[in-house]
């Protein structure tokens, strides 16, 4: 089925690029969503099951190609409308299109992969795709922040290829390297643990570049401050849900072994790192891309220690990781309006934004309410459930610091917030050059609402599905 | 014979930083896939006939020819002659890098494993830290990608220190990943130089805020 799935979207994005007309572009894309939606359906229905030898649907991977499945019926209309807006040239936006469809398609391989090395090579074309989809404008500092990813994030692979062969090392048996991650899980317990612990910290670096945490944070944070608002609607969440399934992966192997609670102190570590990385670098952000890029990595540092946790901050931590990607996704489409709004992405040529485009004010203040995990927001369940477990855990000193920080990123997430809802109409806003639409904000109230409910009612296939996966560690 | 190899490998590592000129580097990385191909032929030449192939056709058409090739020409379009912006004086780099060998060769004396082969393991490890510091001391971005090309070749020769042989088609993916990473970061640069005029990093920092 996944390589049907391939194919399918190797022929739409071939369509697209050969004919490049507006209706192909709509069509395959649409047809493209429905293919990712029966992808995500019939893994559901074959929990478990291997498809060929390389791709297993497990829980995780149903769980977030569902997220992604989700997310990508707003990007397909928001696309459009960023294409219509800021490209207007049909062989521009068959480019666009066609990259963004082998862009999931490289995403969802990453999910499905069984095996580390076909996950290594997906991971890769995304960073291709990724680079491609930043550059389709042509200006310069799209050229600057392609080129800044292209290379830290081959860097970044290059080293997680290192570990990768460590680990094969260590699991060669007579008829060559098995490197399927459930072989590998049951040849952990004899690899030596100094080899291990090699590969564990060289992956985690590699790919620290998709999960944007230290130490490669940097390129991703500059692809996020001028990718297009869809394309960042699927790099800042499905695509850091693939950075999460590579170490989550990797994780799932050092724990069968004792080396199990040395892997969650560099979990640890590297997520106090870069949630204070996040913290110091918020007060200086002057662009609202890069403020939701540096969100991202707060919210993944506190995935990583509730993964640090241990059992007690699994479920907190596969909650908060379905939860952010819905809101950022929201975010990020709301983004869109206000570029279209103001024609400009800097905080400071923004302002007055409840008094001009209320209703796409209030999108905006609910996605604000909710990636910060303020009441309702489904956030607040899951950044409680993740302190409970620090506590329960005894972990007081790094709950409180984190607390402490958390605060402080809600202060300057808050304030930017209110500049652009409250503040003074920037001299150089043209009203005549405003563009909206009153429709758009409908797919944010829809993913926000959807995380407020599943927070407070998560139904029986998301609690299924994350209990599921907490046993692929076990 | 490997033994041999394996040491005139590590020269062109050392030869790396003892160069400013670019068509050295190109030169030098070609030289580089040749070895990597005695190396691997006289390592592999026992296992499958599929995978003999293909380790072959990575070292010697896609790293000693292919690679060098794309590169001139890129040297050629962006009229690169000498890379004069090293941070560090050669004098130095060149004490760094025999360190970073002998602290490699050190470690590598350490490790008590009988799966790694440790020939390979020592040079493998001082070309990927080699790689990361030729990236680090300069602020071209040509240097980037010959010191990320540098890192690559590092990391195959790791691949056969520790004596894994992965399946065709997975091989056969990496080698395309690679090489097509490779040449999209090569058309990326071309660019920068449209667009910059220049192909210093000191020149990428509109980004900042």
């Amino acid at each position: 089925m996944i390589l049907l799935f391939f194919g399918i979207a190797l022929i739409l994005s071939l369509l697209i690029f050969i004919f490049p007309k507006r209706i192909i572009i709509a069509s395959a894309s649409i047809l493209y969503v429905l293919a990712h939606l029966l992808l995500t359906v019939y893994s559901y229905e074959n929990l478990d099951l291997w498809d060929t030898a390389y791709f297993k649907f497990d829980s995780l991977a149903v769980l977030l190609n569902g997220l992604l499945s989700l997310l990508l019926i707003p990007v397909t209309y928001h696309a459009k409308l960023y294409l219509q807006r800021h490209v207007n040239n049909p062989k521009k936006e068959s480019f666009f299109a066609g990259v963004m469809i082998l862009l999931s398609t490289a995403i969802s391989s990453v999910y499905f992969a069984e095996n580390i090395v076909v996950m290594w090579v997906s991971i890769e074309i995304t960073t291709l795709a990724v680079s491609f989809l930043i550059y389709h404008t042509r200006y310069d500092t799209p050229l600057e922040a392609s080129w800044k990813y292209l290379f830290l994030s081959s860097f970044g692979i290059a080293i997680a290829f290192l570990g990768i062969l460590i680990l094969a090392s260590q699991a060669t048996s007579a008829e060559g390297a098995d490197l399927s991650i459930s072989y590998l899980s049951s040849a952990a317990a004899q690899m030596d643990p100094f080899f291990l612990k090699m590969a564990f910290v060289l992956i985690l670096t590699g790919y620290s570049v998709k999960l944007n945490v230290f130490p490669l944070f940097a390129a991703t944070i500059d692809a996020k401050t001028v990718a297009p608002s869809p394309v960042n609607a699927i790099i800042s969440t499905a695509l850091v849900n693939a950075g999460f399934v590579a170490i989550f992966r990797v994780y799932s192997i050092i724990n069968q072994t004792a080396l199990n609670s040395w892997a969650q102190h560099i979990f640890l570590l590297t997520g106090l790192i870069s949630l204070a990385l996040a913290t110091i670098q918020l007060f200086r952000i002057k662009r609202f891309k890069r403020m939701f890029a540096f969100s991202s990595m707060e919210h993944v540092s506190l995935i990583l220690i509730a993964l640090s946790v241990g059992k007690l901050g699994y479920y907190a931590a596969l909650l908060h990781l379905a939860f952010h990607t819905l809101i950022k996704g929201g975010l990020f489409f709301q983004f869109g309006q206000i570029r279209a709004y103001f024609h400009s992405g800097w905080i400071k040529d923004s302002g007055s934004y409840f008094k001009l485009n209320g209703i796409a004010a209030l999108a905006f203040i609910v996605g604000i309410l909710s990636i910060t995990a303020i009441p309702p927001s489904g956030m607040f369940v899951s950044e409680f459930l993740i302190f409970k477990a620090l506590f329960a855990r005894g972990a007081f000193i790094t709950a409180i610091t984190v607390l402490t920080m958390l605060t402080v990123i809600i202060y300057v997430i808050l304030k930017k917030t209110m500049h652009l809802l409250y503040a003074e109409l920037p001299a150089n806003f043209n009203p005549d050059k405003v563009i909206a639409n009153k429709f758009e904000p409908i797919s944010q109230f829809l993913l926000f609402g959807l995380v407020t409910y599943l927070g407070f009612n998560p139904p029986a296939v998301l609690t299924n599905l994350i209990h599921a996966t907490i046993n692929l560690l076990n | 014979m490997i033994i041999v190899l394996i040491i005139l490998f590590a020269a062109t590592l050392v030869y790396f930083f003892l160069s400013e000129r670019v068509a050295k580097f190109v030169w030098l990385l070609s030289i580089q896939g040749v070895l990597l191909f005695g190396i691997a032929l006289l390592n592999l030449i026992h296992t499958q006939i599929f995978g003999l192939i293909l380790i072959l056709l990575e070292t010697l058409i896609v790293k000693a020819i292919i690679i060098p090739g794309f590169l001139h020409r890129l040297q050629h379009q962006n009229r690169l002659k000498r890379v004069h912006e090293s941070q560090i004086p050669v004098f130095y780099s060149l004490l760094i890098i025999t360190a970073i060998l002998i602290i490699c060769f050190l470690i590598s004396y350490n490790i008590d494993n009988q799966v790694i082969q440790l020939r390979y393991f020592t040079v493998a490890l001082a070309t990927v830290i080699g790689g990361m510091y030729f990236i680090i001391i300069h602020k071209n971005i040509f240097s980037h990608l010959v010191g990320f090309l540098i890192i690559e070749n590092g990391t195959f020769l790791l691949s056969l220190a520790v004596g894994s042989e992965m399946p065709f088609m997975v091989s056969l993916a990496v080698l395309l990943d690679v090489l097509i990473a490779v040449l999209v970061i090569g058309i990326f640069m071309n660019k920068v130089q449209d667009t910059f005029d220049d192909i210093s990093v000191s020149k990428l920092n509109k980004l900042k805020d």
